[in-house]
């Protein structure tokens, strides 16, 4: 039993704290917001010199085979400064899917991940399918040619995407297939999100298909949706647990400086009990993300149930979180120029992914 | 990092499992089974089974005939105990006056005190607050007043504690008394060692909401207590008071005995096929959950030789949190029949049959609980100490 981080763990976060402390100003952040890609190519290029990108990738595919524990490292820093880069999207999701299918053409696509020259967004949400992944109704369709029709939703980043995965129910086999963007057929409408990320719905009409561009068939494709998502699920929790550590830090330079009735509100011993309220939410969150990411890290049978309990509880506790710091700052928290009410967008993004509070309550008594 | 016990640790455990299999007293598991009162004898013969063990001293270092066990084994111990659903250990000899008598007693007080401890031959209490000091306990006011008698020293005490856990099976109390009120209020105050059978201490029940006799009045009335019962110096006692509460944290969260409770309670809300029940008991299980591993967290950095400081005060909050939680959950389940009260068992046991066995003492428990987030420095105590030395408010 030890849950103390190695010193190359240590090493590692305090990097990533370095280039954030430097190089991620909230106000630069805001430029970058409103530009058509919503993030800095500048600093992507940046990931990929220090190997970011290549990090949760095998040896075998030239990554560093680092796993769930370096991945919540990363998300929970990127969290405390509201890291905009498609970080989940391309290497979380498609990368856990292309390292570990059987696709024969893999290397390829991940060598361009790990570079960043090409990024490749999973295509898995349908309407009205709540969460759950089953039923596709994208069908591809034909023995010898295959033809692609149907919609996915909510594409992350798919419009920056180069490829994308897409799940698709082929004679009631669940499939996934490789689908370059400028592809005949496919039209893509691009959308942004609450918390300033971008969004796609891709319509497939007619799309022809080659057999090459399979990845992944049946159990074998079930089950890398399933792992991609649970691993998805840890990070964007792990970047939650850094979002409300930046929260109630935030809230406490806040209330020390601001003076109302001839001295901080610090003082008043009532908003003190909320920012111990903000922080023992994170803690017990940390604590929650500890447990997944060995689980994970371990590959026990528990893992699915220790993301979920995890996903439930950020959801929770995030929204949480947030309120009472757009609470505590007063008017400021409101205001779209403070850093603080865009956490509380995070949160609410973070709970409607891969399954609500409500959602993983379930699964998790059901598991 | 990893989550699983070493080899050594989990031998360790399953030593822990035989003893409760083999040595824990058949009758008082099954009174605790059955959800019925502990008599004294009860608890003394369950402490009793552990000093034949040589397990009482299970948190004190070998030199002074404790076990020297790792935090790990301890954590391991105490968690055991409580998924084992045994009765808790009565803290006041073996975690608070033993812990400061070894600390910061002399030799002859450590030869005199420390085995009766292990051997849980005395029974202590713990004489901190009084009427008018509870949260603010410096404020202290009963005195001790230094006399000399035919060349001899003692204390004259005079005052009263309050809330004092089970002082009417008590043999000795440790007391924080105020030997100066000159100065500063933490600055006055000593650590004494008092015989519940001097001449001038009386011992006055308090009934609780639950009606059972638990907590007293003790009442201190020209009791001459010999001076070589000081521990330490005079005038430090807010500093061994201090120690030893930073020594009855660890473990306070419970986690064992609440994870036993909430298995069951799994089972009856299944039973009761309430989809509202079980969602409450599936967010709490998830709660127990991340105070389990906030727990282990603290451990890790104790093994690792760090110092967990005033982070454990969330085990404290979240810990009786939890437990309070449990008995409502009880409470919901039992619906109607929580209320029959007062039944052949005495306090707060139900008249049996009168319903499911699960709510014979749910609502006693309930009650009962209250307590917990008000004893131990008060949740909102454990706020403050947040506040101040974690976030730097």
């Amino acid at each position: 039993m030890n849950l103390n981080f190695s010193d190359e763990q240590n090493l590692l976060r305090e990097q990533i704290q370095k280039f954030c402390n430097s190089d991620y100003d909230f106000y630069d952040r805001e430029n970058f917001i409103n530009t058509e890609s919503g993030f800095d190519p500048e600093k992507w290029k940046l990931f990929a010199e220090q190997g970011w990108l290549a990090m949760p990738f095998s040896s075998e595919s030239g990554g560093f085979d680092f796993g769930p524990i370096e991945l919540s490292i990363l998300f929970e820093e990127f969290g405390k400064f509201l890291v905009l880069e498609p970080y989940l999207s391309n290497v979380v999701l498609s990368g856990y899917i292309l390292d570990n299918s059987s696709f024969d053409k893999k290397n390829d696509f991940i060598a361009k991940l790990i570079s960043g020259e090409e990024q490749i967004s999973l295509a898995y949400m349908e309407q009205n399918r709540n969460y759950e992944f089953k039923d596709i109704t994208c069908l591809l369709e034909g023995t010898d040619s295959l033809t692609l029709n149907g919609t996915k939703n909510l594409v992350l980043n798919g419009s920056n995407a180069d490829h994308y995965l897409v799940t698709v129910n082929h004679n009631d086999v669940t499939t996934i297939v490789l689908v370059s963007k400028d592809t005949d057929g496919l039209s893509i409408n691009n959308f942004k999100t609450v918390d300033d990320r971008r969004i796609s719905q891709l319509n497939f009409e007619n799309v022809g298909i080659n057999a090459d561009q399979i990845v992944a068939t049946g159990d074998e494709a079930e089950q890398l949706i399933k792992d991609a998502i649970n691993y998805g699920t840890l990070c964007v929790s792990a970047e939650a647990v850094g979002c409300m550590e930046s929260c109630y830090l935030k809230t406490v330079e806040y209330t020390k400086s601001r003076e109302q009735f001839g001295q901080p509100i610090s003082n008043f011993q009532v908003l003190q009990h909320k920012m111990v309220d903000m922080f023992i939410e994170a803690e017990l969150c940390k604590s929650l993300l500890y447990k997944s990411m060995i689980d994970m890290h371990e590959n026990n049978d528990s893992k699915y149930r220790s993301v979920s309990a995890l996903k439930s509880q950020v959801g929770l506790s995030g929204k949480k979180v947030g309120e009472d710091a757009v609470q505590l700052h007063g008017g400021m928290g409101v205001s779209e120029e403070m850093s603080i009410g865009h956490y509380l967008k995070r949160f609410i993004a973070i709970d409607s992914q891969f399954g609500n509070s409500h959602f993983h309550l379930k699964k998790f008594n059901n598991s | 990092m990893e989550l699983s016990f070493s080899s050594k640790d989990l031998e360790f455990r399953d030593e822990v499992r035989d003893f409760l299999a083999n040595e824990y007293p058949k009758h008082v598991k099954e009174k605790i089974e059955n959800g019925e009162p502990l008599t004294r004898e009860d608890i003394v013969d369950w402490h009793k089974s552990l000093s034949a063990k040589g397990w009482m001293g299970f948190n004190w270092p070998v030199e002074y005939g404790g076990t020297g066990w790792s935090p790990a084994q301890i954590y391991i111990f105490q968690n055991e105990l409580g998924l084992a659903g045994c009765p808790p250990l009565i803290p006041f000899g073996v975690s608070m006056v033993g812990p400061v008598i070894y600390t910061f007693g002399n030799q002859e007080q450590k030869d005199r005190f420390l085995p009766d401890i292990l051997n849980f031959d005395t029974w202590w209490c713990q004489g901190y607050s009084e009427p008018g000091s509870g949260s603010d306990l410096a404020s202290l006011k009963t005195k001790a007043e230094l006399i000399n008698e035919d060349g001899k020293d003692y204390y004259i005490i005079n005052g009263s504690k309050t809330w004092t856990t089970l002082a009417q099976n008590a043999d000795w109390i440790f007391c924080l008394v105020r030997t100066d009120s000159s100065g500063k209020k933490q600055e006055g105050i000593s650590f004494l060692l008092i015989d519940m059978k001097s001449p001038g201490i009386e011992v006055k029940p308090i009934i609780t909401i639950d009606g059972d006799h638990e907590v007293n009045s003790v009442f201190f009335t020209d009791v001459k207590v010999p001076a070589e019962n000081l521990i330490g110096e005079e005038g430090k006692g807010w500093t061994y008071a201090k120690f030893l509460l930073a020594h009855e944290r660890f473990g306070i969260a419970g986690v064992g005995a609440s994870k036993r409770q909430l298995e069951r309670l799994k089972e009856i809300s299944k039973d009761l096929g309430d989809d509202d029940l079980i969602a409450k008991v599936s967010q709490l299980e998830i709660d127990i959950m991340a105070l389990e591993f906030t727990e282990l967290r603290l451990l890790s950095a104790l093994e690792g030789g760090g110092n967990p400081g005033a982070e454990s005060s969330i085990l404290k909050i979240k810990g009786t949190e939890i437990q309070q939680r449990l008995t409502e959950l009880y409470v919901e389940a039992a619906g109607e029949f929580a209320i029959p009260y007062g039944g052949p068992d005495g306090y707060g046991s139900n008249v049996k049959p009168n319903g499911p066995e699960y709510t014979n003492d749910a609502l006693s428990k309930y009650l009962n609980m209250r307590k917990v987030t008000i004893y131990g420095g008060s949740n909102e105590i454990q706020k403050n100490i947040i506040s101040k030395f974690v976030l730097g408010v």
